[in-house]
Formats: structure tokens, C-alpha cells, sequence
């Protein structure tokens, strides 16, 4: 899986991944993003997750974004996501995270 | 060999003759025979005339003597006057012309004391006049011992007076040959002297000698128990001597007088031997006995004797050998000229006109064969017409069944794209056209139609009828009417189009491809064989509806089943099951089915096809071929398109293989996207599930199904590892805060959120999830 993790401003990170989000994947997924907030020389607030080349997900990649956000929690930040699918969002919504991940 | 009229003819004319031939062969020999029979009877019948002429003269000579005896007697008891006596004695000769001469004479002293020898005597002299001569009374002559006096008086007694003497040459006249009778003269019961009568044998002799019946013959004269017959009383003597022989290997004229013994070739029984051999030649001897006790036996050369009658049987056996050698060879030749040799030409001619070659037939001689030319003629113009109409109808013909095979499907496989089924057919026509046909074909995407069918009847008819029907059947069965409805409008318009009373058994089927549903129609037809994958091939009983074209309003029963993966159905004719042998047996059902079932292996139809064509001809051998031979054999291959699995060790980097199949199914079956995200997203749970849970330290097999039928996607895990229920975890609640949620939990949650059912199973050893979408 390819993953590219962009800074912006100065605690935002941005991550851009290309396709499934799965048992395969989500753990460096995940692992990638935590090693970068904690890499990061200021705490990190805003997480954006842009999904626009994501085209699968699993409850093995839901775990991994309930994890990151509650890291981001614990650091009053919050997860973004942007240009999600239809399909995926309803991943989301099947499980509730709807109620709390923002999507763009 | 016989066969040819020329061997028959030949046969017949050499047996008729040889049965002629031999017909005249027994005739010579009969004839040859008959001829020598009448020889020998001619000849001892002029034998018998000299006999009898002896007998009269000599009874003539016995008379005489007694004439003479009685003047002899009259002399002494008279007169005694001599002139008397001499008048009287020249009297009596001239009455008796077979004696020479003749006296009387008287014992010594008996006529004169004083004279010792009174005798008379007169005899014919060389002019045939009879003279007397006085000159025996003297000394020198002494009459009394004259062997034949004494033989005479030594024979005769008063009651035989007759007595003859042994033959003598007289002297004293013409020095002849002589025998003399004499008979007695009594006074009382002395004998006084006797009479006697010369009698020249001679003559008789020299006549006898002279009868030469052959060239080469001879004879003897002989006298026999002359005195025997006629003075038995007075003498016991058995006279035995030659009067005369003619034999060539002896002196004749020292024999006269000898006894018989003498000839080397006499036998007492001669009269009884049919021949004598003698000095190295075969004689007959003739043997007569007069009735004085002369004997006259005359021997002939047999071969001589019968040379002309020999050499005539010859001639004649030679000639008729010729001419039956003659008929037979001039007949053969004319036979040959007239007969054969127009035969052979027309032969030659008709040898000619069965190559195709042109021949002018002319025969002129004899009558019969120029009539049969002109037939012959005639008809070789009437067989080039008709041969001319009869290729035209042969390569009509020819035409007729490549148009007939040319419309059933050819070209195998006739669907080279489609690798969902394996179809082959072949027909074998009995006759030039025949009445079985096949045909196969898509009714639309999916369906696929293949039938086998008989026309009754054979020939050109059932051709054209058969291309009616299957043009029928094609364009009713591509309307798209459901089966029982296609399968009823196809009869309903066979009886319109029948009007000459054929009818056609058919079988057919309607395959869905995809599916492997298999619809089955039997129209009277013979039962197909069917054999599921891994099994043998079995008859399908199915219930056999009528035949096609005889009800016009007849319903149809369908028989419906599922083929799978490797399944056959194999359709014939009766052609096959009622091919015959050279003892006229059947191949039959039994025999078919078991030809079926020792073809080993798994087989492509055409190789079945042929192993059953092979099997038949290895049957039927070099019996002709009754009935077309028509096969259709399909063959399911599609896997169960709506049954697929899936199977392998059950760790996480396995899944992404498993995905990819799984995308695969849902591409093919075109499921929608967000149940495909489903499959996937429950599939990667359960997977997930097994590995961690169900091995949790070792590696085992994992095996997924999933099925399309029903109108549900069945989706089903499998793995043989410790029991666990993953149903029996607790749901999350999806309503606390994100802070307090757990982060497990989440995935078997989801799946029952997305599926329509679940259920788990415990089943030997064996955890089985299903799920149901």
C-alpha cells in the first residue's frame, strides 16, 4: 500500500493512501500515521485522512481509524476524512463512527 | 469345365459314339460269330451229302451181291449151265453202275469133283461195258487164297450172309483201288462158296481229296467198323485202317490199310473236339460216319478257315471306328462354324458394348444369329438411352445426398467459442439418401437445441419428407415457445404437411447452458443413455410419447433434469441397436450399453462416437448395412457456474489471493458493487476469524463456498479447527462515546449487520459459518 504523510501548518498532518484499507494494510496504515504524530515536533491536532484512492474497507481499517482518533482525542484533535465514497461512508455508519469522524 | 456348350457338345457326341461304338463292337463280334457258326454247319452239311452218297452205293453193292449170291445159288441146284449164268450175271451189272465188276465163286469141288475152282466173273471195262472175263478159274490166279476170299468166308454165316473185305490194289486190270463185297452160298448149312462185288473206292477217294474247302486243309478217308455193323454175327474182328489220308506231314500212300493209330493227331472222341493243334496251327476237324462204319473226318485251318469272316469283322469294326471319329469331329467343326464361333463374336461384342465402346453388330450367317444381332443391336441402343437417363439420375441422386448431408451440421465443433459443451453427430445412410437425420442448434443466447430423428421409410421419399420436417422443426423451435408448446405446434403442422402417411420418432432436448437445465422430449424415439460424472452410462427411462405426424392434437410429456459438469447424453437411432450381423443377430440395447461403458476414461464426444462406429462395424462385420446409423452424443462441461469454491491454509496473506477469486465470481455473476463490498468485508472477518481463532497455533485448511442459487448468495467457512462460534461474541454498542468504545468486537458486528441470515454449525469436527445475503 502506498501511503504518503504530508505536514501541514503546524500540527496538521495529512495522509493520503491509494487502495483496500484491510487486515493486509490497516496495520501499517495505522503504524505509519501514529510514527509520524509522534515524530512530529509539535503535537499533532488535525489528522486529514483523504480516502479519494481508498477503495476498500474493513473492520480491520475501522479499528485503525477508531485508534488513531482516539490518540488524537487523548490530544484534543480531531480526524478528518476527506472525499469518501459513498460505499465506505456507509461502513462508518454502520458501525456509528459517523457520530464522531468528520467528513469533508 | 462342363459349363461351355462346345465341352457339353463334345461330352455328349464322344459318349453317344462310344456307346454306338460299342453297340457295333458286340455286333461284329456277334455277327463274326454267327457267320463261322453257319460256316461250320455249311460245311458238315455237304459233308453229309458225300457220307450218304457212300451209304447208297455201298447198300447198292450189298444188293448186287445178293443178286449175284441168288444166281450162284440158282446155278448149283440147277443146271448148272454157265452160258445161262454169264447172260444173267451181265444183266444184274448193268443195273448196278456203281460196281466195278463182280463174280460168283464156288468152294473147291463143290459144282465139278473133278474141277477144283468154278467162279464168274464180269466187270465194266474202260467203255462202260460189261464184259465177261474167264481167266480167274485158273492156277496162277488160285481165287480160293485171295486174301479177300478168305476174308470174306472168315466173316460171313448163314444168318449174316454179307461180308466186306479190307481195301486191296487190284493187279491185275486197271490197278484201282478196291473193297469187295461178298455174300455168302449155302447148301443147307454148308457154305458152297459166295458172290462177290467189287467196288472202287478209289473214285470216291480222289473226289473227296479234291474238296478242298480251304487251301491249306486235308483230310482223311478212313473205314471203320464197316464189317462190325453189317456182319456182327459172323465175325468179332474190329477192322482198323487208312483208306486214304491227305495229311501234308505224312506219306499218304504207305499209310493205305494201316491202322489209324498211325496219324498222330486221331483221337477216338474227335467228332466231340472243336480243334486240334497240329504242327503249330489250330485245326477243325469235321467228323462223319457213314452207315456202313465209314468214317470221313476233314480238318480245317481255323484261321483260314474263317479268314474272310475275320478279315471282314475287322474291316468292318475299322470303319465304323472311323466313322465315329469322323461325326464327331466334322459335327464339332460345323457346330464350331455355325454355332460357337457367332456366340464367341457376340460375346466379344458384348464385352465391347460393356466397356462403353461402339461396336457395329453384324452377323449375316446363319438366320437365327443375324436375328439375334439385330436384338442385339437394338438393345445396345436401348441400354445407351438408359444408361444416359440413369447417370442422370444417379448424379441426381449423388446431388440429392449431398444436399441431404449438407443439411445436417457438419463442421465439428460447431461452436468453437463455447467451451460449455461438446456436441458430435454423425449419420451413416444405408442407401444413397436416408431418413434419419440430426440437427442442433441455439433457440437464443442460452439455449441450446440438439435432436436425432427417424423418418419412417428410406429411400428418396423419407429424404425429402426428413428435409421438410427438420426445416419444421428449425423454424417453430425458433419462434421461443416454451417446450411443450414448441414440441406440440411441430406435430400439429408434421400432420398438416403428411399426407403420405409417415411418421417421425424423434428425441429431443433443450439445454440451458448456463444452468445445465435439461429439457427432454421422447417422440416414440429409442431411450438415450445418460452417465453422470464418475459414473456408468445408464438408459434414461422417460416416459416415450407418440411419435411426431400421427395425432395432429397430441399432448407431449417433458422430462426435465439438472446436468452438471462432465455429464453425457448419448442419442441414437435403430439403426445402431438393430444392426445385424451375418447370422442375423442384433446389436441390441444390452450390447450398446455395454460398448458404452468399457470406453475408459473421460472422452471428447467424437472419440465416443467413433469407439460405438467401430464397435458396430467389428459387429456387422461384412453384413450390409440395413438402416441409417445415426448418433448424437453431448456433453455437459461447464462447471457449476453458480457453485464455486474456494480452499486454502488459512493465514493472513492468503486472504488477498481470496479476494481476488472472490471479485472474480462477483464480476461474473455482475453483482452489484455494494454486495460485492459485503462478500468482501464479511469474508475478510471470517477469514481473519479462522486464522487467529481456529488455529490459533497452527496453520490449517480453510475452504469457502459460495453459491448462486435460489435467488440468495450462500456464502459458507469452513475450517477443521478448534470449535468456536465467533456469533457467540457480544455486540458493541455502537451509541457510547468513541472514547469508550472497544476496539474489538467491531468486524463479527458487522457482518451481522450486512448479512440476511447466519448460522454456525458444528458438523464432525468441522466449524461451518453460513451466510446468507
Amino acid at each position: 500500500m502506498e501511503i504518503s504523510i504530508k505536514n501541514f501548518g503546524i500540527s496538521g498532518i495529512y495522509v493520503k493512501a491509494e487502495g483496500r484499507l484491510d487486515l493486509d494494510s490497516a496495520v501499517e496504515y495505522g503504524s505509519k500515521i501514529k510514527d509520524a504524530i509522534e515524530d512530529a515536533d509539535e503535537t499533532i491536532t488535525e489528522l486529514v485522512l483523504d480516502f479519494s484512492d481508498i477503495t476498500f474497507i474493513s473492520s480491520f481499517g475501522l479499528k485503525v481509524i477508531l485508534e488513531l482518533y482516539k490518540q488524537l482525542k487523548a490530544q484534543n484533535g480531531s480526524v478528518k476524512i476527506k472525499n469518501i465514497s459513498e460505499q465506505i461512508k456507509s461502513s462508518f455508519t454502520m458501525v456509528g463512527f459517523d457520530k464522531f469522524i468528520e467528513f469533508e | 469345365m462342363f459349363r461351355t456348350i462346345r465341352s457339353k457338345i463334345i461330352v455328349m457326341t464322344v459318349v453317344t459314339l462310344a456307346v454306338l461304338l460299342a453297340a457295333f463292337f458286340c455286333y461284329a463280334v456277334i455277327f463274326r460269330m454267327r457267320t463261322k457258326q453257319l460256316m461250320l454247319k455249311n460245311f458238315a452239311f455237304s459233308l453229309n451229302s458225300y457220307i450218304q452218297k457212300i451209304d447208297e452205293d455201298v447198300l447198292a453193292i450189298e444188293d448186287n451181291s445178293n443178286d449175284l449170291a441168288l444166281i450162284g445159288n440158282l446155278f448149283y441146284s440147277t443146271d448148272r449151265n454157265p452160258t445161262i449164268t454169264y447172260d444173267v450175271i451181265t444183266k444184274v451189272f448193268e443195273n448196278y453202275p456203281e460196281s466195278l465188276g463182280g463174280g460168283i465163286w464156288f468152294e473147291p469141288y463143290v459144282v465139278n469133283p473133278s474141277k477144283k475152282r468154278t467162279c464168274f466173273y464180269a466187270y465194266r471195262n474202260k467203255d462202260n461195258k460189261v464184259v465177261v472175263d474167264k481167266n480167274f478159274e485158273s492156277e496162277e490166279y488160285d481165287y480160293h487164297n485171295q486174301n479177300w476170299y478168305k476174308q470174306i468166308k472168315s466173316q460171313v454165316t448163314k444168318e449174316n450172309k454179307i461180308a466186306w473185305s479190307l481195301p486191296y490194289y487190284e493187279n491185275i486190270g486197271s490197278n484201282t483201288m478196291m473193297i469187295t463185297a461178298g455174300t455168302g452160298i449155302f447148301d443147307g448149312d454148308k457154305f458152297i462158296g459166295m458172290s462177290t462185288v467189287d467196288w472202287e473206292i478209289g473214285s470216291i477217294i480222289k473226289e473227296v481229296s479234291e474238296m478242298k474247302p480251304t487251301e491249306n486243309g486235308f483230310h482223311l478217308f478212313e473205314n471203320n467198323r464197316i464189317m462190325k455193323d453189317y456182319f456182327v454175327l459172323l465175325g468179332s474182328k474190329d477192322f482198323d485202317y487208312i483208306l486214304a489220308s491227305t495229311d501234308p506231314y505224312l506219306d499218304n500212300e504207305s499209310l493205305i490199310g494201316k491202322s489209324l493209330k498211325n496219324i498222330p493227331w486221331y483221337k477216338d472222341n474227335l467228332k466231340y473236339i472243336t480243334y486240334i493243334t497240329y504242327h503249330n496251327r489250330k485245326y477243325v476237324p469235321f467228323v462223319k460216319y457213314s452207315k456202313n462204319g465209314l468214317v470221313l473226318i476233314i480238318c480245317l485251318p481255323k484261321s483260314e478257315m474263317f479268314k474272310y469272316v475275320d478279315r471282314f469283322a475287322i474291316e468292318m469294326f475299322l470303319s465304323i471306328l472311323f466313322i465315329c471319329f469322323m461325326i464327331p469331329t466334322l459335327s464339332y467343326l460345323i457346330f464350331k462354324r455355325y454355332i460357337i464361333n457367332p456366340i464367341d463374336k457376340l460375346t466379344d461384342i458384348a464385352h465391347k458394348i460393356g466397356r462403353g465402346e461402339d461396336v457395329e453388330i453384324k452377323l449375316e450367317k446363319p438366320e437365327e444369329f443375324a436375328q439375334l444381332a439385330l436384338t442385339f443391336d437394338n438393345m445396345t441402343q436401348n441400354i445407351k438411352s438408359i444408361t444416359k437417363e440413369r447417370a442422370k439420375i444417379n448424379s441426381e441422386l449423388s446431388i440429392a445426398k449431398s444436399i441431404q448431408l449438407s443439411s445436417l451440421p457438419g463442421v465439428f465443433p460447431p461452436f468453437p467459442e463455447r467451451s460449455e459443451f461438446d456436441i458430435y453427430a454423425s449419420m451413416t445412410p444405408a442407401k444413397e439418401v436416408g431418413g434419419d437425420f440430426y440437427d442442433f442448434y441455439f433457440t437464443d443466447d442460452d439455449n441450446l437445441m440438439f435432436l436425432i430423428a427417424d423418418v419412417s421409410g428410406k429411400g428418396v421419399p423419407a429424404a425429402l419428407f426428413m428435409m421438410t420436417v427438420k426445416t419444421l422443426i428449425n423454424n417453430i423451435s425458433l419462434i421461443g415457445y416454451p417446450p411443450k408448446k414448441m414440441i406440440e405446434t411441430i406435430n400439429k403442422k408434421i400432420c398438416e404437411t403428411n399426407k403420405q402417411g409417415f411418421f417421425v420418432t424423434m428425441l429431443c432436448g433443450i439445454i440451458n447452458i448456463k444452468t445445465g437445465k435439461l429439457s427432454l422430449i421422447n417422440c416414440g424415439h429409442n431411450p438415450p443413455l445418460i452417465r453422470k460424472k464418475n459414473e456408468e452410462y445408464e438408459y434414461l427411462c422417460l416416459n416415450s410419447n407418440i411419435a411426431l405426424g400421427v395425432v395432429d392434437d397430441a399432448e407431449f410429456e417433458i422430462f426435465e433434469t439438472q446436468l452438471n459438469e462432465g455429464d453425457i447424453i448419448f442419442t441414437y437411432t435403430d439403426g445402431i441397436t438393430e444392426a445385424m450381423n451375418d447370422r442375423e443377430e442384433l446389436f441390441g440395447e444390452k450390447r450398446l450399453l455395454a460398448c458404452l461403458n468399457n470406453i475408459k476414461g473421460e472422452n471428447q464426444t467424437k472419440e465416443i462416437l467413433n469407439n460405438i462406429k467401430n464397435d458396430i462395424n467389428n459387429y456387422t462385420n461384412s453384413a450390409p448395412q440395413s438402416d441409417d446409423i445415426t448418433m448424437l452424443i453431448f456433453k455437459y462441461q461447464k462447471e457449476n457456474s453458480l457453485m464455486k469454491t474456494f480452499s486454502q491454509i488459512a493465514i493472513p496473506e492468503n486472504y488477498k489471493p481470496f479476494y481476488t477469486w472472490l471479485h472474480s465470481i462477483c464480476d461474473e455473476w455482475k453483482l452489484s458493487d455494494e454486495l460485492k463490498n459485503k462478500l468482501d468485508m464479511c469474508s475478510e472477518e471470517l477469514f481473519a476469524n479462522i486464522t487467529f481463532y481456529a488455529y490459533p497455533e497452527s496453520n490449517g485448511i480453510i475452504n469457502v463456498s459460495i453459491d448462486n442459487s435460489n435467488d440468495e448468495i450462500t456464502l459458507k467457512f469452513e475450517d477443521e479447527g478448534i470449535p468456536y462460534n465467533p456469533l457467540e461474541k457480544p455486540d458493541p454498542d455502537i451509541n457510547l462515546p468513541p472514547e469508550e468504545r472497544p476496539l474489538g468486537g467491531l468486524g463479527i458486528f458487522m457482518v451481522k449487520e450486512m448479512v440476511k441470515n447466519i448460522f454456525y454449525e458444528r458438523i464432525q469436527n468441522k466449524n461451518i459459518l453460513t451466510l446468507k445475503f
